[in-house]
């Protein structure tokens, strides 16, 4: 019984009216503290360290070329533990350990045959499994083992229904660039304090006002009347959300053009990666750079009790 | 688990102890299961995260006991790691409720009101798991716990069938019961589905109206007879393919009996309600979501649920 993101409720793939209803109750439980949210936006160390373990999230994910809901679920789980238990020190191997922790129990979730071998790639610590699953735990009991994400994928197939788009390859194009703002967003913190309908909401419009500019007012009014969001200060909530989305979006144009043009000189895009650019944030996927970059091999980790107790106090 | 204290032993669950105790802190009672799933080399199993997870999220209905929080502890003897699943407690089950009704200083009748209520509500738990692609699979009267107080019934034992394996025997060596079990799975069926839930849910509507069990089977093989005895013995023509499963054979030929006979105190539309739930082919019985709109349910005051 695989997780999927899409569907968190079932693996029937039939969509009930009652599992919408459940979704948009349950999709509170999910959501992140607004003392999180206010560190990662008043402290640049708690930012740093967030943005730079999404970083090795993604290197672990690109280090056996995962698919990118994984990865996705790894940061979910992330921001979650983070959000209960606080934003630790920016030692690099803790990091290293909760983003190793947080792909593995993803891949677990999502029924991947994996290696953790595999996802530390050959660069920096390599934990051995009983680190890992030390970490898993602490991480299990820090999400109550609500391990079943509700994210805005959950939402798409909801709204996109509202749209009665009965072409297939429109409807394909829609989910496809809503998917893609998703996974965009996910590394900034702009759209962190938004429930996961909300952004789903506002993805798909965002991905309908550039592919479909003249159905967009028509999509818009769908969204606006449906039962989940016709309250006001959900209404309100999302035009809030997707002009945050809107600017990411033409944030993450202007970047990845940047992007692509620092590529092409600079040599090392993994130190470039670490240098806490703020391109890094929005262009979604880490691209891997020269290994010999930076390659620190420390091998097993001796002294991992003091380390779990640190972890424990953190 | 020093967070706990236990008072008392209060089952042998399909999985394990459970136990009743009492959080330290806060007073609140609660039912402790330790499962006997350890730790491997992959750490925490997947099949245990991905159905605990399960778990938590099927435990937002009303009718489905609450998983409260998981304990991850350590054996204090082996040093195995071990998971606790800490549920809330309910004082009774449904088992000996029916029993109380039947013997003790005062046996009468369960009220055609509160039977039709906890039916109400047990579909309601059923179609809920359904909807989440749950099957339970072992639905009886002890997996069923009351809060009498509210006249709510929960559904408990749930969605662990994979991660912790359907026994043929629990974990004390006592025989798991086998008078709920639908006849596709009695004869051998792999691939069974929602309906083999509701053919329990069907046993257990008749045994709250008759307070005793439908179908007492004692073996696999007098289980079929106790069933085919009333139903009459399924035909190629209204079961097609049964003569196919697996663990089918020559059986003698019974006619169906009436149905009214095995709960003479239900009423018509309760009666209908039953034989839908007791169809022996799995793709013409009826699901909970449909049970929860058949006219039988007609008088209930619905809106309280």
């Amino acid at each position: 019984m695989e997780f999927d993101l899409e569907n968190p409720l079932t693996h029937l793939h039939q969509l009930h009216s009652s599992d919408d209803a459940s979704l948009f109750l349950i999709e509170s439980d999910h959501m992140l503290s607004p003392t999180y949210l206010h560190t990662l936006h008043s402290s640049p160390s708690d930012f740093a360290v967030r943005r730079d373990t999404i970083s090795l999230i993604s290197q672990c994910c690109c280090n056996c070329n995962i698919d990118p809901h994984l990865s996705y679920l790894a940061v979910n789980y992330l921001d979650r533990f983070f959000s209960f238990q606080g934003v630790p020190q920016p030692k690099p191997w803790v990091l290293r350990l909760l983003a190793v922790s947080c792909v593995s129990l993803a891949a677990k979730m999502k029924q991947t045959e994996h290696n953790l071998f595999d996802f530390q790639g050959n660069e920096g610590f390599i934990f051995d499994p009983q680190t890992v699953h030390r970490m898993e735990v602490l991480i299990l009991g820090a999400l109550k083992w609500r391990m079943r994400s509700i994210t805005p994928f959950s939402f798409i197939p909801f709204f996109i229904s509202l749209f009665k788009l009965r072409d297939p390859p429109l409807l394909q194009a829609l989910k496809a660039r809503a998917t893609e703002i998703i996974f965009i967003a996910q590394n900034g913190i702009e759209l962190l304090e938004f429930k996961a309908s909300v952004i789903a909401a506002s993805a798909l419009l965002s991905a309908s006002h550039e592919l479909f500019p003249i159905q967009y007012p028509c999509f818009r009014k769908a969204i606006l009347n449906c039962s989940y969001i016709n309250k006001e200060e959900e209404e309100e909530m999302l035009v809030r959300c997707l002009k945050a989305v809107e600017e990411i979006v033409i944030n993450g144009y202007e970047r990845g053009m940047e992007m692509e043009e620092r590529s092409e000189t600079a040599g090392n895009v993994l130190d470039h990666h670490f240098s806490s650019s703020e391109s890094e944030n929005t262009s979604g996927i880490m691209k891997r750079g020269d290994k010999d970059g930076k390659k620190r091999k420390v091998g097993y980790c001796n002294n991992q009790r003091v380390q779990m107790t640190q972890i424990q106090q953190c | 688990m020093e967070k706990y204290e236990k008072l008392e032993k209060v089952g042998e669950g399909t999985y394990g102890k459970v136990y009743k105790a009492k959080d330290k802190e806060t007073g609140q009672l609660v039912a402790l299961k330790k499962t006997r799933l350890e730790m491997d080399e992959e750490g925490v199993p997947p099949t245990a995260l991905r159905e605990v997870s399960l778990l938590q999220l099927l435990s937002q209905s009303l009718y489905v006991v609450r998983l409260l929080c998981v304990e991850h502890v350590h054996h204090h003897k082996s040093g195995k790691p071990l998971l606790y699943l800490v549920f809330e407690y309910l004082d009774t089950d449904l088992k000996k409720y029916i029993d109380s009704h039947r013997k003790g200083p005062n046996p009468r009748p369960l009220s055609s009101t509160l039977v039709q209520s906890f039916l109400f509500q047990l579909c309601k738990g059923v179609a809920h798991c359904h909807s989440h692609g749950v099957l339970h699979r072992d639905l009886k009267p002890q997996n069923l716990l009351l809060d009498q107080g509210k006249g709510v019934l929960k559904i408990a034992d749930l969605g662990l069938g994979r991660a912790f394996t359907v026994p043929l025997k629990s974990y004390t060596h006592e025989i798991v019961t086998l008078w709920y079990r639908a006849p596709e799975v009695l004869l051998g069926s792999t691939h069974y589905s929602t309906a083999v839930d509701m053919w329990s849910v069907g046993c257990i509507f008749a045994e709250m109206v008759r307070r005793q069990a439908l179908f007492p089977g004692d073996s696999e093989f007098q289980q079929l007879l106790h069933i085919f005895r009333l139903l009459g013995t399924p035909t190629e023509k209204q079961w097609p393919g049964v003569s196919s499963l697996r663990d089918w054979h020559v059986y003698p030929q019974w006619e169906p009996q009436n149905l009214t006979r095995a709960v003479p105190s239900l009423e018509p539309e309760g009666v209908d309600l039953l034989s839908k739930m007791l169809q022996y082919n799995p793709a013409d019985r009826i699901s909970a979501k449909a049970a929860l709109d058949h006219p039988y349910f007609d008088s209930l005051d619905k809106s309280q649920y």
